[in-house]
C-alpha cells in the first residue's frame, strides 16, 4: 500500500481493510467455541482432579493397605483412614475412609505418598455440588469414582 | 369478500390510491407483522453472524442452531418486571417507547415494497418519511429527560446532538437523488414509488448516475443512516461502556423491548430510503437492459430458488445435526422448519404468486443487504469519539453533501446551461 495518507482517507482504505478481516472470519467450521456439555475438553493426565480409591480389577478388592501415608502426607489433614487386618489374608483392609472434597486444594501430595498406586486423583472435573454434604467421600465413592454428568433437554 | 380480492388483485395502483380502506388496513396490519418478524430475524441473524466475526458460535441451544432464540428472549422481556424508577415523571416515561415505535412503524406507511405494494402513496413520500423519522429523537429525548437519571439524559442529550447534525447531511444526499428524478424525464417527484419509476425510466439506479455523484450521495446516506439510527461505530447514545445503556437504562421490560423494535424498525426504514432512492427500490437487476420474456421468467425464479438455497441449508443442518438422543427434537425442528421453507419455494413458483411476489422479494433482499452492512461494521468498527462524530458529521459530510447538491444540480442542467453561456459570449 503506498497510497498517501489522504487517499487512504478518502477512499476509506483502512475501514475497508477491517471488514474484509471479519469477513473473513466468518466460517462457523473454525469457531472456537466448545459446547461443553456435548463435546468435552481433552483434559491433559498431569491435570489433578476428582480422587479415586483404586481396586484391583481381578479381585476387586481395594488396593488400599492403610499405611496411613496419604493422611500424614495431607497438609489439610482430610484424610482419616481407618483399617484392620484380615485374619485370613494377613493383609490390613480399610474399613473406613474419608476425604473431605471441600477442603482439597489437590495438591496431589496424597497420590505422591501413595505405596501402592491405590489413592489417585483423576482429570474428571465435574465435581461441583449443591450441598457441603456430598463432598465428603466414603470409600465407596472414592472406589466408585465419579460419573461425569449427562445432561439431558 | 371474494370480489374485494379479486378487485385488488387486478389492481395496479397502492390500496391508498385506490381509495380502498380495507385492503390499506390489511396492508398496514401485514407491515406490523412483517416488520415485527424481520426484527426477531434479525436478532438472530446480529446474534449468530457478530458470534462467527467473533469466532464464536453464537446461539445453539434454544432450537436448532438457537433459532428460537429470539422467541425465547422475547418472553422472558414480557414476563419481566417492568420496573419505573420511583422519581421518574410517569407519564412522559410511559409514552416514551410509544412515540419511538410508533414514529418507527409510521413511516413504513409509504414504503413501496412493489409497485402495488405500498400502503399508500403519496406525494410527499420521502418527505414524510423523513419528518416521521426524525420524530424519534424526541421520543429518546423524553425517555432520557423523564428517567430522572444521570445515564439516560446524558445518552439522550447526544442522541439528539448527534441526529439533528446528521439531518442534514442526509437531507442532502437526498435532495441530491430527487433532483436526479426531475432531470431528463423532467417531472421531479417526492413520491417513493414515483422516484423507483424515475429510476426505471431513465434505465440507471441513482447510485449510478453521474458517477460518482450518485455513489457519493449514496455514501454520505449510507454513514448518516448509521449515525441517524444509533448504532456502531456511532452509538454514542448507547455507549456501553460510557453510559451503561444511554437513553433506555431505566428501561426494563416490555417498554425495553418497545425500544429494542423501535430502533430495529428504524433501521429497516432508513435502509428502505436508501433502496428505494439510490439502488432501485423493487426493480430487478437490470430490468432494461436484460429484458425480454426469458429474462423475465429467468428473474422471477429467483425468489423461489433462494429459498431452496436456504431450505437446502436447513436440511445440510439436519444431517450434520450431532446423532444423539437430546438432539432428536432439534434436529425434527430443523427438519420442520427446511420443509417450510421448502414449501414457501414451492409457492413461488407458481406463476400468479410469482409476479406478484418477485417485487417484494428484490425489495426485501436489498433491504436485507443493509441489514447485513450494520451487522458487519457493528462487528468491525471501533466507537468513534463524540469530538470525531461531530467531526465527521459538520467537516466531512455536510460540506460534502452540500457540493453533491450543487454539482448536480449543474451536471443536470449542463445543456441548458451551455446553451445560456453561448448566448453571453455572442
Amino acid at each position: 500500500m503506498s497510497l498517501s495518507p489522504v487517499l487512504r482517507k478518502v477512499f476509506l482504505v483502512d475501514l475497508v481493510k477491517g471488514l474484509k478481516v471479519t469477513f473473513n472470519y466468518q466460517k462457523p467450521s473454525e469457531a472456537v467455541t466448545e459446547q461443553y456439555p456435548l463435546e468435552r475438553p481433552v483434559i491433559y493426565e498431569r491435570y489433578r482432579g476428582q480422587p479415586r480409591l483404586n481396586v484391583n480389577p481381578d479381585t476387586g478388592e481395594s488396593l488400599c493397605i492403610v499405611c496411613n501415608l496419604c493422611a500424614l502426607a495431607c497438609p489439610e489433614q482430610l484424610i482419616v483412614v481407618k483399617g484392620e487386618r484380615n485374619p485370613v489374608t494377613r493383609r490390613k483392609e480399610p474399613v473406613s475412609w474419608t476425604y473431605d472434597l471441600s477442603r482439597c486444594m489437590f495438591c496431589g501430595l496424597c497420590a505422591e505418598a501413595c505405596s501402592t498406586d491405590a489413592l489417585e486423583l483423576t482429570q474428571d472435573y465435574e465435581m461441583a455440588l449443591y450441598s457441603r454434604e456430598g463432598m465428603v467421600l466414603d470409600q465407596a465413592a472414592l472406589e466408585h469414582g465419579h460419573e461425569p454428568v449427562r445432561y439431558a433437554k | 369478500m371474494l370480489h374485494a380480492i379479486k378487485a385488488y388483485l387486478s389492481s395496479n395502483v397502492t390500496p391508498g390510491e385506490a381509495g380502498d380502506y380495507l385492503w390499506a388496513t390489511i396492508y398496514i396490519l401485514l407491515v406490523v407483522i412483517g416488520i415485527s418478524l424481520a426484527v426477531l430475524a434479525m436478532n438472530w441473524l446480529e446474534r449468530k453472524i457478530l458470534a462467527h466475526m467473533q469466532i464464536r458460535l453464537g446461539p445453539m441451544r434454544v432450537g436448532p442452531h438457537g433459532l428460537l432464540q429470539p422467541v425465547a428472549d422475547a418472553v422472558k422481556l414480557l414476563t419481566k418486571e417492568d420496573i419505573i424508577p420511583d422519581g421518574a415523571d410517569k407519564l412522559v416515561f410511559w409514552s416514551a417507547p410509544v412515540v419511538v415505535t410508533m414514529t418507527a412503524f409510521t413511516t413504513f406507511l409509504v414504503v413501496p415494497f412493489g409497485r402495488t405494494h405500498a400502503v399508500t402513496d403519496m406525494n410527499i413520500g420521502v418527505l414524510f418519511m423523513l419528518g416521521i423519522s426524525s420524530l424519534g429523537v424526541l421520543g429518546i429525548i423524553m425517555a432520557g429527560w423523564s428517567s430522572n437519571s444521570h445515564y439516560p439524559l446524558l445518552g439522550s442529550l447526544r442522541s439528539s446532538a448527534q441526529m439533528v447534525s446528521y439531518e442534514i447531511a442526509m437531507g442532502f444526499a437526498i435532495v441530491s437523488a430527487v433532483l436526479m428524478t426531475s432531470l431528463q424525464t423532467g417531472t421531479g417527484t417526492l413520491s417513493m414509488i414515483g422516484i423507483v419509476e424515475a429510476q426505471n425510466a431513465q434505465q440507471t439506479w441513482f447510485i449510478f448516475k453521474y458517477f460518482p455523484l450518485g455513489f457519493l450521495a449514496f455514501a454520505i446516506f449510507a454513514i448518516a443512516m448509521v449515525a441517524e439510527t444509533n448504532r456502531a461505530p456511532f452509538d454514542l447514545p448507547e455507549a456501553e461502556s460510557e453510559l451503561v445503556a444511554g437513553f433506555h437504562t431505566e428501561y426494563s421490560g416490555f417498554r425495553w423491548s418497545l425500544f429494542f423494535l423501535a430502533e430495529y424498525g428504524a433501521m429497516l426504514a432508513v435502509s428502505s430510503i436508501a433502496v428505494t432512492l439510490w439502488l432501485g427500490g423493487w426493480l430487478r437487476p437490470f430490468p432494461n437492459w436484460l429484458s425480454g420474456a426469458l429474462w423475465d421468467l429467468a428473474f422471477s425464479l429467483v425468489p423461489a430458488l433462494s429459498f431452496f438455497v436456504l431450505a437446502g441449508l436447513s436440511l445440510l443442518g439436519v444431517v450434520r445435526m450431532p446423532k444423539i438422543p437430546q438432539f432428536r427434537a432439534q434436529t425434527a425442528g430443523l427438519l420442520m422448519f427446511g420443509l417450510l421453507l421448502g414449501f414457501i419455494g414451492l409457492t413461488l413458483l407458481v406463476p400468479a404468486v410469482r409476479v406478484r411476489v418477485q417485487d417484494i422479494f428484490w425489495f426485501v433482499a436489498k433491504v436485507a443487504f443493509f441489514m447485513y452492512l450494520y451487522i458487519w461494521y457493528r462487528g468491525t468498527f471501533p466507537r468513534y469519539r463524540f469530538d470525531q462524530l461531530m467531526k465527521v458529521g459538520w467537516k466531512v459530510l455536510l460540506p460534502l453533501g452540500l457540493g453533491v447538491v450543487i454539482v448536480t444540480a449543474v451536471v443536470g442542467v449542463r445543456q441548458e446551461l451551455w446553451g445560456v453561456l453561448a448566448g453571453v459570449s455572442r
